[in-house]
């Protein structure tokens, strides 16, 4: 008997008793496969880790290769650079940055980039922290860095937060201009003259174009200059050209609006006589729409004036393909819509 | 070395959450990953209004908290409210996240916060995000150590626990008649799926971290009636949905999060219809073999 008790315990992990070992037995015979992939995992891990560093390859014989994050960083560099650079934009026409996702792909333009240029003030959101990063092994810039904290739009509330839409106020993106030339001439000093003229020639095409959008906005009455969007985009346009401009979402496209907030805007489109609203290419008709059919059962006829790009540009090739472009056709649909 | 980083860390956090899944969908509770995709929403946003910065250490700490919250305010639903366990993760989660709506459309209306833009990492950009020392030197990229230690953790947990984790899920009754206190084992279980799912999504984003919850194990599920073996059969595959999402991203240029989700779906499907005992066609094949045999012997005998 006692030998038979003896055998029996030797079947039993860790003494249990007979009355688990039922379960016990069954338990334990599954957890060492699971716990030696793992294991082995991990192993191979560590063994790896070891071993970093890819093939460099020579910079010398090829074109400098920037990759930009919208389009309208990649226009900036592709002005500048000119002929000597090769630009890659990683979001296409009509993205969304606030709600962008990466493709296997754009990992591999990162890695092959020789520069990295992003928005920065957190209009790439969770990515703008990985770029944050790459900056230490990586040439990586953020167009927003020359600009001058007193000239950006904070958040009342709370300090360090940013309005990120800087390119909407010309003058103020032909600062980022600058940001990309310093950056450019340090990555490729050979072509530096180059550069300079680009950016001269460029420079003077944007101040013309700040003049052309303040003179087209004067033609708007004044009392009817108000620029009611879907989302929180233009208030650096709405500052530089004297615009009121009233945002139906806060920045964020992902945030809903609330109904008082609707009611509000409503009421204030019925009030002031407001003629036309507008929708933009890379966020969702849809809310703006409400809006008109709100003003439409208070029996005032607001109609949707045309589509503003806002955070992306038009089809490459296309009039807002290209960032003076895209300014110049949203003027022209703004000021159609509200003189 | 991107493609290997990129596949060792989604197995790391498939393996983390198929661990996990196994034991969640026994219990009815395979949602609870999605639920606290949304649930931690409150957090980022009290998180930023006491930090006033968007930084990931705040963010994920609000989000920590706000899951393991979550999951307790399940748990509280489920046993004293008498709720089923998808009412009591759909009432949670849900009001939470309209919770954090609020909160941002009162407080941080001109902030861009919310998960998908301050929380959720995306898989892609894994080797980038490297750790670096003080001194300069690369150890490799940061999600890889998270999720080797989130990883760690759970074996850990489900190896020092398995006996009261599997009790409490196949028999709560008997496991509360030998002393085991249910409610531990469940508060335990559901603060170690809080912690990985946070930390998982931070690396990763949600949507991967949600699906590797259920899926592994609930196409395992359909291949196996053991447990040990539906363990087993998760893991392996987690590795195969890992490597086979990476290389069809990588082919279509496309997300990986989406790839390797789509992956998962379509071994399920397989599953589906061909696992060796459950599987819809197997079945239908054994019937039909099996109403032959019959034929035949019925043929025999009239002979």
């Amino acid at each position: 008997m006692g030998g038979a008790f003896g055998e029996f315990s030797g079947l039993i992990p860790n003494g249990r008793s007979a009355g688990e070992a039922s379960q016990g037995n069954g338990l334990d015979n599954g957890q060492p496969n699971t716990m030696r992939i793992a294991a082995f995992l991990l192993l191979l891990l560590v063994f790896l880790l070891g071993c970093e560093g890819g093939p460099a390859d020579d910079k010398a014989d090829r074109k400098l290769r920037v990759v930009a994050t919208t389009g309208m960083i990649a226009d900036l560099a592709r002005h500048i650079g000119g002929d000597s650079v090769e630009v890659l934009a990683l979001m296409g026409p009509g993205v969304d940055p606030h709600l962008y996702k990466a493709t296997q792909g754009d990992l591999g333009r990162l890695r092959a980039a020789d520069i990295v240029l992003y928005n920065g003030l957190h209009l790439e959101g969770k990515m703008g922290e990985v770029l944050e990063k790459l900056e230490q092994i990586k040439t990586v810039v953020p167009v927003s860095r020359g600009i001058g904290v007193d000239r950006l739009i904070d958040h009342p509330e709370y300090e360090g937060t940013y309005d990120p839409h800087i390119w909407f106020d010309v003058q103020l993106w032909a600062e980022a201009l600058d940001e990309v030339l310093a950056t450019l001439i340090e990555a490729d000093p050979a072509n530096r003259s180059y550069f300079e003229r680009n950016a001269e020639a460029y420079r003077r095409e944007l101040a013309e174009l700040h003049k052309w959008v303040r003179q087209e906005i004067k033609k708007i009455p004044p009392e009817r200059r108000i620029l009611i969007t879907a989302h929180d985009a233009f208030s650096y346009f709405g500052r530089a050209y004297d615009i009121e401009v009233r945002g139906l979402q806060g920045i964020s496209t992902v945030s809903e609006f609330g109904l008082k907030d609707r009611v509000d805007l409503i009421d204030f489109i019925a009030g002031r006589g407001i003629k036309a609203v507008f929708v933009e290419t890379s966020v969702s008709q849809k809310n703006i729409r409400a809006i008109v059919e709100g003003c439409r059962q208070k029996g005032h006829e607001v109609r949707i004036g045309g589509s503003l790009y806002s955070d992306a540009m038009g089809e490459a090739g296309g009039p807002a393909g290209e960032y003076t472009g895209m300014v110049r056709s949203n003027v022209n649909t703004i000021v159609n819509a509200l003189n | 070395m991107d493609a290997f980083y990129i596949i060792l860390t989604a197995t790391l956090i498939a393996l983390s959450c198929g661990l996990l899944g196994c034991f969640l969908i026994l219990r009815r509770m395979a949602m609870v990953g999605d639920a606290i995709s949304h649930a931690v929403l409150p957090g980022i946003v009290i998180a930023f209004l006491v930090s006033g910065t968007r930084d990931s250490f705040w963010m994920m700490g609000g989000a920590a908290l706000l899951g393991i919250f979550t999951t307790f305010l399940i748990e509280f639903f489920h046993k004293r409210a008498r709720l089923q366990t998808d009412a009591a993760i759909g009432v949670t989660f849900t009001w939470l996240f309209a919770l954090g709506i609020i909160l941002i459309s009162v407080f941080a209306g001109q902030v861009d916060l919310d998960q998908e833009c301050v929380l959720y990492g995306e898989i892609a950009y894994v080797p980038l995000d490297l750790w670096i020392t003080e001194s300069g030197k690369v150890l490799g990229p940061r999600a890889l150590y998270i999720a080797g230690l989130v990883l760690l953790i759970n074996i850990s947990f489900v190896y020092v626990g398995y006996k009261e984790l599997l009790l409490t899920t196949f028999d709560p009754t008997f496991a509360a008649s030998i002393g085991i206190s249910i409610s531990l084992w469940n508060y335990l279980l559901m603060g170690a799926v809080s912690m990985t799912t946070v930390a998982s999504f931070e690396s990763v984003g949600a949507i991967l971290v949600v699906a590797l919850l259920v899926a592994p194990p609930a196409t395992a599920y359909l291949l196996t009636d053991r447990f040990p073996a539906l363990l087993a059969a998760t893991a392996a595959l987690a590795v195969a949905i890992s490597a086979g999402g990476y290389y069809l991203a990588a082919w279509l240029d496309g997300s990986i999060a989406g790839a390797i989700v789509t992956v998962a779906g379509v071994l399920f499907g397989l599953a589906f219809l061909f696992a060796p005992r459950h599987g819809l066609l197997t079945r239908r094949w054994r019937q039909r073999r099996q109403r032959q045999a019959l034929a035949e012997a019925a043929a025999g005998y009239r002979e």
